[in-house]
């Protein structure tokens, strides 16, 4: 378990993280977003007790990373951004060298690679050099160093960076694998692989946390609030009164404070927008489109994703 | 202990994996070959390796800035820093760690000059005794030597930087008082010339093992290793 209480730190007069407060239990995959600067990986090097807070305290499974810093520490796996290996190092001298850090024992420690090697694949390349690898070959590397003393917390920062997309489907199955029995702190700029993989996501800007809930939630709550939650229907308007005559029988045919606006038209077909509904509106206006003799190719309803929740808490913040 | 071990093991092997050890082996062996005939193999000459080791010492004035530079520096530079501080190992048992596969390394690069001390044996009936403590002495210097490498290196990220800089501190340390203490007054010469390590070398090399010098050696290089342990240590401050 991961508990950040109340985390502030400051590099001199610049305050990188505000008041950070969340809680991660063991078996919740977390996904930790925010643009650059937001204070993102300050928070993962704080929770990881690469860097102290300034105030406030974290705890690692009730193990404070400051007062009790290397049992914290031994409980960690930790894949830090880009990935730092040592290039001229085999494989499996890597995932040895690391496990003898982590104190994994000598009767423990050839089990412990093989089972780091397999669950990230890198079995086939145990004999190679680090420095010989694929990009994406040393990302599961970094991944199975991090596994290789089977910590109960896993901190990954970017852990698809780089890879191909079969590869980034391989990762993002392992990572809920992991997460079964661990607790998973994930950091990523791809908010739809967040959205796959998390159970949970914390939106942090400006050092502080914005927004701290499961995906679907946060796209529920904020959907009121969404601009772009909208329906569109594609109609045949090839010429300019046409245009003008779905435009009207929309707005005749949606209630008051409802917004139609017509997009450029695409060949014969214009698509128009529809806001500011209470519900949804589609029904109403694919029927006053047929009533009505227009041709209509398509009316749907644009869902609103997890990046745009992101893109509005930051606009906000902005 | 066992993490500051894992570091050094780490360590010492990367020095076989990089062609910067091989290379700096390489010279290493050739040079000494060069003043082992010219300094103990001259016909005429008492069979002792007096001359040799006082050679060494300027020899191991570039040698040790080269083994050290990267021991931080790369770490600084490729990130790996963070790897290792975020697993539980304390900034001392890294610092200690590479210190001692710096010192390991060094003495592996000495291994075959003992080759030398068999030819001598052969060849003559050689005192043995400063042969031991010559290479104590050269021990002792090399380690001092690599704690300053050691602190330059914690400091920058660039290789060449911490190469110069160690360079720069060890003719600082022991060439400037070499040649400013003989101008001076004869208490405060001495005193001045105290400072320099490669003269307290030059007993061990006569066969004097001067328990004040050897302290001197240790307590230095663990003075020197102390402050890097604090530079590793100022990132929780800033």
């Amino acid at each position: 378990m991961i508990r950040v209480r109340n985390v502030h730190k400051a590099f001199g007069t610049v305050r990188a993280v505000r008041g950070v407060t969340f809680e991660i239990t063991t078996g919740q995959c977390v996904g930790l977003l925010g643009p650059n600067g937001a204070g993102k990986t300050t928070t993962i090097r704080l929770v990881t007790g690469f860097l102290p807070p300034t105030s406030g305290d974290i705890a690692i499974d009730g193990h404070d990373t400051v007062e009790d810093s290397m049992a914290a520490r031994s409980l960690i796996g930790y894949l830090p951004e880009s990935t730092p290996l040592y290039p001229e190092m085999r494989v499996w001298d890597y995932l040895d060298h690391r496990a003898r850090l982590f104190g994994v024992g000598r009767a423990k420690r050839k089990t412990s690679i093989g089972s780091a090697a397999e669950q990230c694949r890198v079995a086939d390349v145990l004999r190679r050099r680090v420095g010989q690898l694929s990009k994406g070959y040393k990302q599961r590397v970094g991944l199975a160093a991090a596994l290789v003393h089977d910590p109960r917390v896993l901190v990954l920062d970017e852990p698809t960076s780089g890879l191909d997309p079969t590869q980034i489907r391989e990762t993002r199955s392992l990572i809920r694998t992991l997460s079964r029995n661990r607790t998973v702190l994930v950091s990523s700029h791809i908010l739809p692989e967040v959205e796959k993989t998390c159970d949970r996501v914390i939106i942090i800007a400006g050092g502080r946390v914005r927004a701290d809930d499961s995906p679907q939630r946060l796209i529920e709550a904020s959907g009121a609030d969404v601009a772009s939650v909208a329906c569109t229907a594609q109609v045949f308007a090839p010429a300019n009164a046409q245009r003008e005559q779905a435009l009207g029988v929309l707005r005749g045919a949606l209630p008051i404070g409802a917004e139609v606006v017509v997009q450029p038209a695409e060949g014969d077909w214009t698509t128009c927008v529809i806001r500011g509904c209470a519900t949804d509106p589609r029904e109403a206006a694919l029927a006053a489109l047929v009533r009505a003799g227009i041709r209509v190719r398509e009316v749907s309803r644009a869902t609103p994703t997890l990046e745009q929740v992101f893109v509005n808490l930051i606009e906000q913040e902005a | 202990m066992s993490r500051a071990w894992a570091i050094a093991i780490r360590e010492y092997a990367a020095f076989f994996r990089l062609p910067l050890g091989w290379v700096v082996t390489a010279l290493f062996i050739a040079l000494s070959g060069v003043f082992f005939t010219r300094a103990s193999l001259a016909p005429g000459e008492p069979a002792t390796m007096r001359d040799f080791f006082g050679m060494w010492w300027g020899l191991l004035l570039v040698i040790c800035p080269a083994i050290s530079m990267r021991l931080f520096s790369e770490e600084h530079r490729a990130g790996t820093i963070e790897s290792v501080l975020t697993a539980p190992v304390s900034e001392a048992a890294l610092v200690f760690g590479k210190h001692l596969a710096g010192v390991l390394f060094l003495l592996t690069m000495l291994a075959p000059s003992l080759v030398y001390v068999a030819l001598l044996g052969w060849l003559a009936k050689p005192d043995y005794g400063p042969i031991v403590s010559g290479y104590l002495g050269l021990a002792l210097l090399g380690s001092l030597y690599l704690s300053i490498g050691c602190l330059a290196s914690s400091l920058t990220a660039s290789q060449t930087l911490a190469f110069l800089a160690t360079l720069f501190a060890l003719v600082a340390l022991d060439i400037l008082p070499r040649q400013v203490s003989p101008a001076l007054p004869e208490r405060l010469g001495r005193l001045v010339g105290g400072i320099a390590p490669s003269l307290r070398m030059a007993d061990f090399a006569r066969g004097l093992i001067n328990s004040a010098h050897a302290a001197y050696f240790v307590i230095l290089s663990f003075w020197f290793l102390a402050v890097c342990v604090v530079i590793l240590q100022s990132r929780r401050w800033r």
